[in-house]
């Protein structure tokens, strides 16, 4: 029989705000324990929460790039569980009136996945166990978050992946977020069934919590796709239980004792008022919002003529595509300044994070103009590599390396010159192409392209050589 | 005039300074609080420096408000910098805030002098102050009597002259009900006029903080000084009006409402001394009307549970990790977090926090937390219709007089049914001020229950104040201490 | 109907321990409050729910970073700290 995979996503996002979300402390990452706090994060008696504007502007953003509706009226609410990294014994969150919902995300096979909803909350401080003690930190208690919960509509690793990977794309486009998972600033759940293919029921789910890289969420699904359809296979039953994924053994394990039963006793967060979102806001907001990833993926391959992968690797960051469009911008052929920004550029960045970064010394703007000059015949494209290389070293423009003089190119009596010169002085290649030897011509023309430092045209060597030879 | 702006005329007069004043207080204190327990924590030192301070200005010609240099008192839930702040419960023993509450913060640089922190039932939850883990408070009436609750100790120290005024917490009558047990004034704000910062919550959506009093003058101008928007607060409004200056405007005319069911069950000269107050008011050109609230019925119920619901929560973060108190003997983190809270908690805040868990749990949830959420809607309604129709509410503010000690513990539910004069209003956010009105057989204080629209301040303390002043019921030797 | 089995599990969702000889005298006393707290299902639900106390909206606070506490305050009150973390040994 054939088993079909049925996942669904929790993820958390840490927003890039400035402070927590309910009191004025820093959210910088780093820092030593318990220095980014005060009585509100760390829940002392009598202190209340004040909830950080950005937070809200932030969650909208997140919700309109992925197709949510937003809602006129929202609230925050109380999740109620005792444990050390959540000094209050409550999350404050959003229950039944959260801030976006019904959106969903395309992957690139055309499958659509949806987003149940995005709310906005508090996260936890931070335990560190050693020896059965208990160090807690709560420099991260009071971070703000979202957290996008998916409909069940995932059916593979490969799937979960892409929509993982999407999903931090789109949320870096807009700044909500660096989405660094090793740092924890993404994490991710996992709801996880089997069931027959192509049969419309759910079978019972696992939840394997708390994940934070794509390669540990995608092994641990298929591990536990096959340990779900091995206990159906043997006619055992799945057991709706909280995993915990071990990288190190590659298998998932159940997580809570007994006495953490649950019942979180969500009511409404009397400290805090109603969120009303105006209509004009959201309008306001998503006119600010940055072209999004997949909308720019359509523009270089249909407009630009730019190739799928090409233009997947100019959209996978923010800071590469909006390079790209800069320095795109006015030329006939945007093409080249991609061609030039994924060899030349590209080999000076060796690390995905160099790539995300994208820190060089050469301007869009200078690249843009070099490219125009290619376009517009003054500039050889031979020449025009090796001076970005200077370029990207140095950040200096253009014309500080390629003269005007160099830019005008050779006429015919000068390029005639240099190729006489080179044939007088390369009797054998001479004597060899002439036996037939179409090859040695090359190593005359090399001569011809060396001395004429670039400004000469390959091509046109070429004809006057074959001329003068004869 | 009102014991305030006596005390403050003679500081300005030089007929006694501040640290005069403030040392008169103090031996009282130490005279009495062993029989009245008002006060958990005295911070004599404190108060003496800050007393010459307003002496310092004082020599040297400056100007002081009405507020500077009164010997005052907190209560024990609210935190103030550097001063053990219990909640008198064990679990917040030797806990030292390191942050001032709005209020505090408002009331220091008025130059306050705060005596101490006074003495009150556990976590606010209690209506005689005798959950106390620092036993009861004392009824300076009659000492077999307890001083009400919660803010008891407050209460019992302005009744005994133990501090000029008391701040208190009123989440279902907390500051009224030992005011009027202990023949005092006791105001609770409209939520949201006075911050809420720093208070230890009970139930965020009731607590309220307000002053207890000798006089309606006196809370009027406490009540004016803590009533300001504070933006650490999101449900802080602040208040619309001072309430000062009008507090002898002519109330001809005026509508005083009285609601047949705040009169049911309550004890005979109770109601007598009430229903006199209303004449009181008909002779000065007060009109008098009579009216249904029926959704009184279910305010109790309605009260606890959402009460209970709230505190269930707001008191998870007590687990030994931060502050307070922490068990000795454990094995692993729940097992430590259960053993403080089991022994840091009293029997009546247990009580509360399994019945708020019991009724926001799954399966209950709708049946009562989510129905009495709806029906405190009703509530609202059903108070606004009655303010169509009239200025103020006229009631009892507790169906009886003071009970003796002792008697609160025996019986919860019987307890809980004394507070049905004074939660309606939490319930619907209301002002209320409890005024003497009274004293019966066996020489215990009657008080009287003025409600008000909500934000109308002004309006309750006007109509308070006249009844005050047209009865004998102020009598100058029960005034302050003897100077 | 309250049963013991209610009483011990919202004492475990309260982290609170109760004593064997005190859950039959406690399970009365919620019975007690429970049928005290029933009467409002005589009421007549006009289900309109409840907001915020002053139907406050939209209060919030810039996103404007202020200086934190120092470590030494913020650890003042622990009951047990170290390496400026609080700290819950494994047994006491």
């Amino acid at each position: 029989m054939k088993y079909e995979m049925v996942a669904g996503f929790e993820t958390h996002v840490e927003l890039s705000t400035n402070t927590k979300i309910f009191c004025s402390c820093t959210t910088a990452f780093g820092a030593e324990p318990n220095t980014h706090c005060c009585p509100v994060c760390i829940g002392l008696p009598g202190t209340l929460p004040k909830l950080n504007e950005k937070v809200v502007e932030y969650a909208i953003m997140a919700g309109l790039a992925t197709n949510c509706e937003i809602a006129e009226i929202a609230k925050m609410d109380r999740k109620n569980y005792c444990y050390p990294d959540l000094p209050k014994a409550y999350q404050i969150s959003q229950y039944d009136k959260p801030l976006c919902e019904h959106g969903y995300i395309e992957l690139s096979n055309g499958r659509k996945i949806r987003i149940t909803r995005i709310h906005i909350e508090e996260d936890a401080g931070k335990l560190i166990h050693n020896h059965g003690d208990t160090y807690v930190d709560y420099n991260r208690g009071g971070v703000p978050l979202i957290e996008i919960v998916s409909e069940p509509d995932i059916r593979s690793p490969e799937e979960a992946r892409e929509y993982v990977e999407k999903l931090q794309q789109i949320m870096r486009y807009i700044g909500v977020s660096d989405c660094r998972m090793q740092e924890g600033s993404m994490r991710c759940d996992v709801n996880i069934s089997v069931r027959e293919a192509g049969s419309e029921k759910l079978g019972t789910r696992t939840e394997i919590k708390n994940m934070n890289s794509i390669t540990f969420i995608t092994k641990a699904m298929q591990y536990e796709f096959e340990r779900q359809v091995d206990l159906i296979e043997a006619g055992e039953k799945v057991v709706q239980e909280t995993l915990r994924y071990d990288d190190a053994t590659n298998t998932t394990s159940p997580m809570r004792g007994k006495e953490d039963a649950h019942d979180y006793r969500y009511f409404r967060e009397p400290d805090l008022v109603t969120i009303k979102v105006e209509r004009e806001q959201v309008e306001k907001i998503k006119a600010c919002l940055p072209e999004l990833p997949n909308k720019k993926l359509d523009r270089y391959i249909n407009e630009y003529e730019i190739s799928e992968k090409d233009s997947a690797l100019l959209v996978k960051y923010r800071n590469i595509a909006e390079y790209f469009d800069k320095a795109a911008q006015g030329l006939k052929t945007p093409k080249s300044a991609a061609n030039f920004i994924l060899t030349q550029i590209f080999r000076r960045l060796e690390t995905e994070a160099d790539k995300e970064a994208f820190d060089i010394k050469t301007l869009p703007e200078q690249l843009n103009k070099m490219c125009k000059l290619i376009e517009s015949g003054k500039l050889k494209n031979s020449l025009a590599k090796s001076a970005l290389e200077k370029m990207l070293d140095s950040g200096e423009n253009i014309e500080k390396f390629v003269s005007e003089e160099d830019m005008a190119g050779l006429d015919d009596a000068a390029l005639t010159k240099l190729c006489q010169d080179a044939i007088n002085n390369s009797a054998n290649a001479v004597a060899d192409y002439k036996s037939g030897k179409e090859k040695a011509l090359m190593s005359i023309l090399g001569f011809v392209m060396k001395n004429s430092k670039g400004r000469a045209d390959a091509n046109a060597v070429k004809e006057k050589l074959k001329e003068l030879i004869g | 005039m009102g014991l305030i702006k006596k005390y403050h005329d003679l500081l300005v007069k030089k007929e006694i300074s501040c640290v005069e004043l403030t040392q008169k207080y103090l031996d009282e204190i130490n005279k009495s609080n062993g029989d009245l327990n008002a006060y958990i924590t005295v911070t004599d030192e404190l108060a003496l420096e800050n007393a010459k301070k307003v002496d310092a200005k004082i020599k040297a010609g400056e100007e002081i408000s009405l507020l500077e240099g009164i010997p005052m008192t907190l209560k024990d839930n609210i935190s103030t910098k550097g001063v053990e702040t219990t909640c008198a419960s064990k679990i917040l023993s030797g806990y030292k805030p390191i942050y001032d509450a709005t209020v505090y913060e408002i009331l220091k640089s008025s130059g306050a002098v705060m005596l101490g922190k006074t003495n009150m039932d556990e976590f606010a939850m209690g209506s005689s102050s005798e959950t106390s883990y620092f036993g009861g408070s004392k009824n300076p009436h009659n000492l077999s009597c307890c001083a009400g609750g919660s803010s008891g100790g407050g209460a019992s120290a302005v009744g005994g002259n133990l501090a000029v005024y008391a701040i208190g917490s009123d989440t279902g009558g907390s500051i009224r009900q030992p005011a009027s047990f202990c023949g005092v004034v006791g105001l609770k704000p409209t939520y949201g006029a006075v911050s809420r910062y720093g208070l230890i919550a009970y139930a965020s959506s009731f607590d309220q903080i307000g002053p207890i009093t000798k006089t309606v003058e006196d809370a009027s101008i406490v009540f004016d000084a803590i009533s300001k928007y504070d933006e650490k607060d999101s449900t802080s409004t602040g208040s619309n009006y001072e309430t000062f200056n009008t507090l002898n405007d002519d109330i001809k005319g005026k509508k005083i409402g009285i609601a047949y069911e705040y009169l049911n069950g309550v004890k005979d000269e109770v109601k007598e001394a009430v229903l006199n107050a209303s004449k009181v008011y008909e002779s000065l050109g007060a009109e008098i009307v009579y009216f249904n609230l029926k959704e009184l019925d279910y305010a109790l119920p309605v009260y606890y549970i959402l009460a209970c619901a709230e505190a269930s929560s707001n008191l998870g973060r007590y687990d030994g990790i931060r502050y307070g108190y922490k068990c000795e003997h454990y094995e692993g983190t729940h097992d430590m977090i259960c053993r403080t809270r089991s022994e840091g908690f009293g029997e009546e805040v247990k009580r509360r926090i399994l019945l708020g868990t019991y009724v926001l749990s799954a399966g209950y949830y709708d049946a009562y937390y989510k129905k009495a959420q709806n029906l405190r809607g009703s509530i609202v309604r059903a108070f606004d219709r009655a303010f169509a129709d009239c200025d103020v509410i006229l009631a009892p503010t507790v169906p009886m007089t003071a009970f003796k000690l002792g008697k609160a513990q025996f019986d919860p539910i019987e307890t809980y049914l004394t507070d049905i004069c004074t939660v309606p209003v939490n319930i619907a956010s209301l002002p209320a001020v409890s005024v003497p009105c009274g004293i019966d057989k066996e020489g215990l204080p009657i008080g009287m229950q003025l409600i008000g629209r909500k934000f109308d301040e002004k309006t309750l303390l006007n109509i308070a104040y006249k009844y005050e002043q047209s009865t004998d019921n102020l009598k100058e030797t029960k005034w302050g201490v003897k100077l | 109907m309250v049963t013991r089995e209610d009483v011990e599990n919202i004492a475990l969702l309260s982290k609170l321990f109760i004593d064997e000889n005190d859950l039959d005298k406690l399970t009365e006393d919620m019975q007690n409050i429970i049928n005290f707290a029933d009467t409002i299902n005589k009421a007549s639900d006009e289900s309109e729910e409840f907001d915020n106390i002053n139907n406050l909206e939209n209060v919030f606070r810039n996103d404007v970073v202020k200086e934190s506490l120092p470590v030494s305050e913020i650890l003042s009150n622990a009951p047990e700290q170290a390496d400026d973390h609080f700290l819950v040994r494994k047994r006491g």
